[in-house]
């Protein structure tokens, strides 16, 4: 936990230098800071163009904050706390007590399982050969190590909120200072040797102060002494002393436990242990000798690793209320008798939880460099139990707003930075509508790797009602696939994006390409549009000439010839395919055997007058009479206008003739 | 039944696809996950391991799965399959196919990139490499689908050699499996199962397409397809509105059975290998279902070769479904099932161990 000063940031590339490596600098989404150089305007400058205009290249770096979890092995806190949160979620304000504890141990099992895939990858010798990585695992080891150490004392002291601290205290600086357990358990394995160990008197003392009795007294006894008076007294004293537990009677306990130090100290003084001095310094400690302790002190490195062996022994009873008192007395004895320790960001919030500070001490741990991982979990699980809330309630924090604007904060991050918007979502999710426009801003920025990932960012569109996300998703990959030349993609994504303008320009293109070289685009796309087609009338208008196309290829003339007129009555035809539309008609009105009727005949000739003909005037008075620019081309034929004539013959031809057999009475 | 057994381990990668290493007489103890959409993705050989810890924290978990070996991959796994005992064919984002070689130690198993085939997908105009998106393998051809709407077989022997490329497709096809030697099926976007033929080139593939069933007229990707290990001809498909559709390859007029099943995209959809009778499935919304036919009302149906999957709107009552994985939130991508062990993993970074499952 460092408190890192001001980062500089200095470009140096030769546009930069030129005007004295100054710079500018603009946030971009994703946490991101756009960099490049920048020469300083003012009113007065003169509007021209600089002398070196033009001769080195512009740059622009992107600057981005480096956070522990660029690590891939801290990925799993972030995934497993998500889960945890999500639970937490779920269960909601009326929990039971143990329920909360439950999800603060989840936590906190959390980040030990962390620490040891660290402690691992650490030692592993790809890390090993890697200097920036191994000093990114060290940084990494420290933060978590802090986190889950302040958590766990935060759980002791506010979540489970038992009456009686000291055994879980005592539990909480075991486990933070193992060393002496560590070497006590090789002591034990050495059996009687262990007793000429160098440091076993100064294991043995480090023990009792951490309240390790047990363990004190397995060492005692296998010590080559062990048999003499003085030591079985010292067990006698250690294995009497009385523990307080869940149920018991705490005057009765009081007067007992006051009745062994009493006769602990008047032992003592008998002079019972002075043959054995380490003894009896050992017992001084366990009667509660100030000066021992203060020697025990000095040889901590945390004001806090003693703390919880000598309220064992002064104050086996401590309420939370008298700790407050006990760690500053504690904290003022530890500074004054080690003067020269500087007082560590550690030191200083533990201080603040047993001071019952939270206010600073939220402020400080939003400084832990985790980018605020347990700063926002840590509120969230104290949001969600209510135990604090008159605290907060006395301090004028509005838990509530702080919790939403960490929660906030958190998402965001996650949602711009190393492909963990899945993760990210689920908090922002929490942030009522504050939330879901973060998420609608976000989550289209999200890198489209491929179709498989979009369709994963629809589906979490759709979850939320984002229409508008999911449209510009599918419209996106639209166009993509449009630049791409690959048009039944296009088309399915526009149809996917229900923008009735995208489908519109799609199929447009389709009916154009094929007005102009007589080649239909990605026929098997247009053949399973099926009921998508209402997506656009231009599409509607694609599909059934598609099916006009199918019917014709495979000489199936006579339903065509129906598809055909159907579609030159159906007004939604567009104008530029009115050409091709009719000149299909050509081979169906000239076929020997007659394929379509007098009526149809009529409306075909009418819609070549009315539909036909104003466009080619139109044409003519835009670009003069033969140019060859013209707003629609059929590729069968040069001119439009010279197939008006041969149309015209081609329905007169067919009328006569279909008039005739119609009328016909057929012979019997 | 219940699924007491059911351990999840963090591994810090989203999982895309996830196979148990082929073995015959015994509970395969490997693995192999490939991750998609990280700054690094790799495909992981993982061996389960006796928990040391078990004892001491009387958890029941007593297996832990570690890492044995790993190898970076160019972008995202998009599939994974066994061909034999130890080649893995994994297919990739950037449109090659890798073949790996596993190998089982008695301490550290290995795992090494043998060969990588050339470009297999790529979008005709900008010739930039397109995602390849599945593969299914028969004997030892590998055929992959891409995003370019084209098939890929290539031999395992030899995978620089391009045995066939098909243009199956003008979308991006999703799915593909084989159904006999020659025969491979391929579903895209917009739900459309095509047939095609191995052995003919592109303009000589058989026209026989059908459409995958769905509730309204919406696009209804096949995500996944399946067949039944045994009866070749059933045919099943996964897809996008979580829906179950079968098909009995030998009437293509219409779909022999529709089932709705999840309320998000089903991701995988397979059967046991050795026990046909079940059937599983996984979301995109966190779940694993397991599907099993009802022994007791289907018997008589099961002697003459029917299968209750073909019995049409009778199915529901044939078959049985449970669920073994739920509430997980985020999508699992895949899964696979071993004798009595399913492996299961997805974008919670996390893979499931579960034990007891038939």
């Amino acid at each position: 936990m460092s408190e890192t000063g001001v980062f500089a940031f200095e470009l140096g590339d030769e546009l930069a230098t030129r005007c004295g490596n100054t710079l500018t600098g603009v946030f971009v989404p994703g946490s991101r800071i756009a960099l490049s150089a920048y020469r300083h305007v003012t009113h007065s400058s003169r509007d021209a163009p600089t002398e070196t205009a033009g001769q080195d290249p512009v740059l622009i770096y992107m600057a981005q904050e480096s956070t522990l979890f660029d690590e891939p092995v801290l990925r799993s806190v972030l995934a497993e706390a998500n889960a945890t949160f999500a639970t937490l979620q779920q269960l909601g304000s009326r929990a039971t007590r143990a329920e909360y504890v439950n999800i603060s141990r989840a936590y906190r099992s959390i980040v030990r399982s962390c620490l040891e895939k660290l402690e691992q990858a650490k030692k592993s010798p790809e890390v090993q050969t890697d200097e920036a990585r191994l000093q990114r695992l060290s940084d990494a080891i420290v933060v978590f190590y802090a986190a889950e150490c302040l958590w766990h004392l935060f759980e002791i002291l506010y979540i489970q909120s038992n009456q009686l601290v000291v055994p879980q205290l005592l539990d909480w600086a075991r486990f933070h200072s193992p060393l002496a357990e560590d070497r006590a358990t090789d002591l034990l394995l050495m059996g009687e040797e262990a007793s000429e160990s160098d440091d076993y008197w100064s294991i043995v003392r480090s023990l009792i102060m951490l309240g390790e009795i047990d363990i004190t007294r397995a060492l005692l006894s296998q010590n080559r002494k062990a048999g003499q008076t003085s030591f079985k007294a010292a067990e006698q004293i250690l294995k009497s002393m009385p523990v307080y537990q869940e149920g018991y009677a705490l005057q009765k306990f009081h007067s007992q436990w006051e009745f062994w130090h009493v006769d602990t100290e008047r032992k003592i003084q008998s002079g019972l242990f002075a043959t054995e001095p380490e003894l009896e310094q050992l017992l001084r400690l366990v009667a509660g000798d100030n000066e021992q302790w203060d020697d025990g002190i000095k040889e901590s490195q945390d004001f806090f690793e003693y703390l919880p062996g000598y309220l064992l022994f002064t104050k086996p009873t401590c309420k939370p209320f008298e700790l407050k008192i006990a760690a500053a007395h504690w904290l003022n004895r530890w500074c004054l008798l080690q003067p020269e320790k500087k007082q560590c960001a550690m030191n200083r919030m533990v201080s603040q939880l047993m001071d019952h500070d939270l206010k600073i001490f939220i402020y400080d741990a939003q400084k832990l460099n985790d980018t605020h991982w347990f700063s926002t979990h840590l509120i969230d699980l104290i949001h969600h139990c209510g135990q604090l809330k008159s605290y907060f309630d006395q301090n004028n924090i509005d838990l509530p707003a702080l919790r939403h604007s960490m929660i906030y904060e958190y998402g965001s991050y996650l949602m711009t930075s190393h492909n963990m918007w899945q993760l990210g979502i689920d908090y922002l999710d929490c942030c009522k509508q504050e939330g879901q426009a973060a998420i609608e801003l976000l989550l289209p920025r999200i890198t489209l790797r491929s179709e498989r990932q979009a369709t994963k960012l629809i589906n979490l569109a759709r979850q939320r009602g984002l229409i508008s996300v999911e449209r510009e998703i599918c419209k996106v990959l639209s166009k993509r696939s449009y630049d791409n030349e690959r048009y039944g993609n296009a088309l399915e994504w526009a149809i996917r994006s229900k923008d009735v303008l995208l489908v519109t320009a799609v199929a447009d293109f389709i009916l154009k390409h094929y007005s102009k070289t007589g080649c239909m685009l990605c026929p098997d796309t247009i053949a399973n549009v099926g009921g998508r087609m209402f997506a656009s009338p231009r599409l509607v208008f694609l599909s059934k000439y598609f099916e006009f196309y199918e019917f014709y290829r495979n000489r199936d003339f006579l339903s065509a010839s129906e598809l055909l007129v159907n579609l030159l009555e159906s007004k939604i035809t567009p104008d530029y395919f009115w050409p091709s539309l009719l000149i299909d008609s050509m081979p169906l009105l000239e076929s020997k055997d007659p394929k379509i009727f007098a009526k149809e005949t009529v409306a075909i000739l009418h819609h070549i007058e009315t539909d036909l003909v104003p466009i080619i005037e139109r044409n003519v008075s835009k670009y003069g009479k033969h140019h060859s620019e013209t707003v629609f081309k059929d590729y069968r034929v040069e001119n439009v206008d010279e197939i008006l004539n041969l149309l015209r013959l081609a329905c007169a031809r067919n009328l006569a003739r279909a008039l005739i057999i119609e009328n016909t009475m057929p012979v019997v | 039944m219940s699924f007491a057994n059911v351990s999840t381990h963090y591994i810090s990668e989203k999982v895309s696809r996830v196979r148990w290493l082929p073995e015959e007489l015994q509970q395969s103890e490997r693995f192999v996950t490939g991750s998609w959409d990280m700054d690094q993705n790799f495909v992981r050989l993982w061996r389960l391991l006796s928990n040391q810890y078990a004892t001491a924290t009387d958890s029941d978990v007593d297996q832990i799965p570690r890492c044995m070996d790993k190898v970076r991959m160019e972008d995202d796994v998009t599939a994974m399959e066994f061909v034999d005992k130890d080649t893995l064919a994994v297919s990739c984002a950037d449109g090659h196919l890798s073949v790996f070689n596993v190998h089982r130690a008695v301490e550290e198993d290995q795992m090494q990139r043998t060969s990588r085939s050339g470009l297999l997908h790529c979008f005709q105009r900008s010739q930039e490499p397109a995602p390849c998106t599945d593969l299914s393998t028969y004997g030892t051809d590998i055929a992959t689908a891409g995003e370019d709407g084209c098939v890929s077989i290539v031999s395992v022997e030899n995978v620089r050699q391009v045995k066939r490329q098909i243009e199956a497709d003008s979308m991006a096809l999703f799915s593909i499996c084989y159904i006999s030697q020659q025969e491979l099926v391929t579903a895209n976007r917009m739900g459309v199962i095509r047939v095609l033929d191995g052995r003919v080139a592109t303009e000589a593939q058989p026209k026989t397409t059908f459409m995958v069933a769905s509730q309204d007229d919406k696009s209804n990707f096949v995500s996944s397809l399946a067949k039944h290990p045994m009866q070749h001809h059933i045919l099943l498909c996964g897809s996008e509105e979580g829906s179950i559709t079968v098909w009995d390859m030998r009437n293509l007029s219409y779909p022999a059975s529709y089932l709705s099943a999840h309320k998000s995209p089903i991701n995988e959809i397979g059967f046991h290998q050795k026990d046909p009778s079940k059937l599983f499935t996984a979301a995109e919304g966190g779940e694993v279902w397991m599907w099993s036919e009802n022994k007791v009302l289907g018997s008589d149906y099961t002697k003459d070769g029917h299968s209750p999957w073909l019995s049409g709107d009778r199915v529901r009552s044939l078959v049985d479904v449970e669920g073994v994985l739920s509430n997980i939130r985020k999508s699992i991508n895949s899964f696979d099932v071993h004798g009595s062990r399913l492996v299961c993993g997805g974008d919670t970074e996390a893979v499931y161990l579960v034990d007891n499952i038939v």
